[in-house]
């Protein structure tokens, strides 16, 4: 039954690629990136079996498999999405037990490029315990290691659609109280950093914070090699327990969040129809001062949507707490001081936060889906299309980003530094939203109509993430100069960097939108076919 | 210059990888006429019409509005018609009134136009009682009805109809053929793609019959018929199997 699972994923994902040249170079690419990074990470896992100094070795892979195992949970989130190409809804009428149904969903979402390349770079564990102790801690660490790969899938698995429900939940909910509830929840790991990163790391404190780390399912399946090359069973019994038990725990929260995925998300209870009053057009408009135009309507509209639909509130919020989470951990760091090398970390951080800001308009009309027709039908011009989107997302990233940069002077204790920090971050956020304008409209993709506001579809998804990655990392590129202004330019360089850094924005928003609505204008159509989801 | 044809397709053929899913579309739609065009499943009725309101792009072949062509001068001829596409999504996340209102703002309209056609329009097909539900939220008729509205609101001389009357119960149908058959009384034309026979018939001035990406029948309703009924002539034209009534007796 598993093996029907596979096979009937490996199909969906053979039947995507046919005809589509593009797209199979693309998960080529991906699978190859996969491949060099694998093979790299494999290579550091080998270094504590080999190195000199024993009683340093834990620390590798200790950190290098929390680092993996927090990435396998928050990548989903904030980045690739979950691959929902075997999408459980559309399993619900056939007569398959739960278990068979869980254990055939968990095999075909091991069968992808990121599965494949954890595998990969854990697979160096059970060499190195191999080499250095021979048959048996290698096959020990082989366990660990299959352990470790399926904690990672089913951890991304239940954080996913655990997260999704709650966004889901209700339609009208609060953007805020969500805000609040992540942000909350990020605290923990917030707090565990400022205190871990104020005290000046050493080496002892390194390896008793690994020690740790291996007694908790983040580390556990990757550091039991090493015990049974020391010979240490008890160790080995014990975290091979706790990671089982994680395992278990995560596949019987995952089962029981795939019944609210198979009944299906029709909204609970009878809808209360309240009674539209007022006259359209101003009931439209509500209190927003907007133009009675096209491009007025356009933005309002927008503006409902970043609200109202659940896979883009979803956006603004990760970004919410990427955002806050990068720089204030950059800036706490033990780096503190005021030479020129953590000036640039803390510069550097504001570039990427304010591309990164920019970049969740890359795929804006893969939100909207076939919806986009309508204004394929009026034949609304693109530069009006662009400028509309980009001012309606502003509107809720600019207050984002000024908060961002208050807290962050005010973390840094010197709120003299605000000006320099919002002339960064906003260079930053106008040239991450320029590039990202060009990617909305070159490589935009479909998204399935289901209400998992991270799923996305295989092989397109990742393909298009490394697009996507491409204009973040050109929105940093192009920002450099107002970061070199801030970091070379001395006194008049901090003084001009906030009027600097806001027209660079401003210009690189106008230029952008100039550029990419001419291109929108003679691809509509197009446009509008790679949105489309094909069923 | 008032070409006599409302809408005119000119050798439109379109590819999807190897498939030929049109295949040089030749029809001319008489100002003023109610025009079904009829087809089985996988005809290319709904790939025809696209091509011929600017949403997918043909590989060969023009589209003329009103004697504008759609893909020269999209401006012009797409401010001519009102569509209503099958199978594609609406904004749904606004309620009925504000779908409609940013329509017509879309379209350029008059704050004060808007409002008292939005208002009669929802009134009309009754969905005023919907009130602030969203589209997202309504059944299958009253998306079809409200999509039918949007296509209605800047009062086009020509409206392109891409199943108009599917999944639609018989009060809303009912509703819909009285706004139809008023609008092409008032001067309007309408082509529409369809396979409930019956409306077709009751309906229609015209009727075109596609199968496998070619027109292969084309005239006034009664030409098509020609002393036949409409079925009749339809599974003539597309070639339909004749049941013997042997299979399937395992049922």
């Amino acid at each position: 039954m598993a093996l029907t699972f596979a096979r009937l994923k490996l199909r969906v994902l053979r039947n995507g690629f046919r005809g589509r040249p593009g797209k199979v170079i693309l998960f080529v690419i991906g699978l190859l990136s996969a491949l060099f990074y694998g093979v790299l990470a494999a290579l550091f896992f080998l270094i504590p079996f080999v190195s000199n100094a024993p009683d340093w070795g834990a620390v590798i892979p200790a950190f290098a498999g929390t680092v993996l195992v927090l990435g396998w949970i928050l990548m989903p989130l904030v980045w690739f999405g979950v691959d929902e190409t075997l999408e459980p809804g559309r399993f619900a009428l056939l007569p398959l037990p739960r278990p068979t149904l869980l254990r055939g969903l968990l095999i075909a979402a091991l069968l992808g490029v990121p599965a494949f390349g954890t595998l990969l770079a854990t697979s160096g564990l059970a060499i190195g315990a191999g080499v250095a102790g021979g048959p048996l801690p290698a096959l020990v660490a082989a366990v660990g290691v299959v352990l470790g790969l399926l904690l990672c899938v089913v951890v991304s698995r239940a954080v996913t659609s655990g997260f999704s429900r709650a966004l889901r939940a209700r339609r009208t909910r609060d953007l805020a109280a969500v805000v609040l509830a992540v942000l909350a929840a990020s605290l923990g790991p917030i707090q565990f950093l400022l205190t871990s990163g104020a005290q000046q790391v050493g080496t002892e404190r390194l390896t008793a914070f690994a020690d740790v780390l291996g007694w908790t399912p983040l580390a556990a399946p990757y550091v039991v090699g090493l015990d049974a090359v020391h010979g240490d069973w008890a160790a080995v019994a014990g975290r091979l327990a706790i990671t089982v038990g994680t395992v278990l725990l995560l596949m019987w929260w995952w089962s029981s969040s795939l019944e609210s995925a198979m009944v299906g998300t029709s909204a609970g209870g009878a809808v209360r129809v309240r009674a539209a009053t007022g006259a359209p057009v101003a009931r439209f408009f509500g209190r927003a001062r907007l133009p009675r135009t096209p491009y007025g309507a356009m933005v309002q509209r927008e503006l409902r949507y970043w609200v109202r639909d659940v896979r883009r509130r979803a956006s603004l919020i990760t970004f919410a707490v990427i955002g806050v989470f990068l720089p204030v951990v950059t800036n706490l760091g033990p780096s503190a001081d005021g030479n020129i090398a953590a000036q640039s970390v803390h510069g550097g951080s504001m570039v990427l936060v304010g591309a990164l800001a920019g970049l969740g308009i890359a795929n804006q009309f893969g939100y909207d889906g076939t919806a986009y027709a309508m204004h394929v039908v009026v034949g609304v011009p693109g530069r009006v299309e662009l400028r509309a989107r980009a001012v309606a997302y502003s509107w809720y990233i600019v207050p984002l980003l000024l908060a961002l940069a208050v807290l962050n002077a005010a973390l840094r204790g010197d709120l003299l530094l605000l000006p320099a920090m919002v002339g960064t971050l906003f260079a930053a956020y106008g040239t991450g939203l320029a590039c990202a304008t060009h990617a909305s409209v070159w490589a935009a993709y479909a998204l399935p109509e289901n209400q998992n506001p991270f799923a996305i579809n295989t092989g397109t998804g990742v393909a298009k993430s490394l697009l996507a990655m491409a204009a973040w990392f050109a929105g940093m590129v192009l920002a450099v100069p107002v970061l070199l202004l801030v970091l070379l330019g001395g006194s008049v360089g901090a003084a001009l960097a906030l009027p600097v850094g806001l027209a660079y924005a401003a210009g690189a928003i106008w230029l952008g939108v100039l550029t990419a609505g001419d291109i929108l204008d003679h691809r509509q159509p197009e446009l509008l076919a790679a949105i489309t989801p094909r069923t | 210059m008032i070409p006599d044809s409302a809408f005119a397709l000119q050798g439109l053929v379109k590819r999807f990888d190897t498939k030929v899913a049109v295949d040089g579309v030749e029809l001319a739609v008489p100002a003023g006429s109610f025009f079904g065009l009829l087809g089985p499943n996988g005809a290319g009725k709904t790939t025809t019409l696209s091509m011929a309101v600017g949403l997918l792009r043909p590989d060969a072949g023009r589209a003329l509005v009103l004697g504008h062509d759609v893909w020269r001068d999209p401006v012009r001829a797409k401010s001519l018609i009102g569509v209503m596409p099958d199978g594609v999504r609406l904004f749904d996340r606004l309620d009925g009134t504000e779908l409609l209102t940013y329509q017509g703002l879309l379209r350029g309209m008059a704050p004060d136009v808007i409002d008292a056609r939005v208002t009669e329009l929802l009134d009309v097909l009754a969905l005023t009682d919907a009130g602030r539900t969203l589209v997202i939220d309504y059944s299958a008729g009253m998306k079809k009805k409200i999509a039918l509205a949007c296509a209605l609101l800047h009062a086009p001389r020509l409206l392109v109809l891409d199943e108009p009357f599917e999944a639609v119960d018989p009060v809303s149908g009912a509703a819909i053929r009285d706004i139809l058959t008023r609008y092409v009384a008032g001067g309007g034309t309408v082509i529409f793609s369809s396979h409930v026979l019956e409306v077709v018939e009751r309906l229609c001035s015209h009727v075109a019959i596609m199968a496998n990406g070619r027109i292969s029948a084309v005239g006034t309703l009664d030409e098509v018929r020609d002393g036949r009924t409409l079925e009749d002539a339809f599974v003539a034209v597309v070639g339909g199997r004749v049941s013997t009534g042997s299979e399937l007796s395992w049922l």
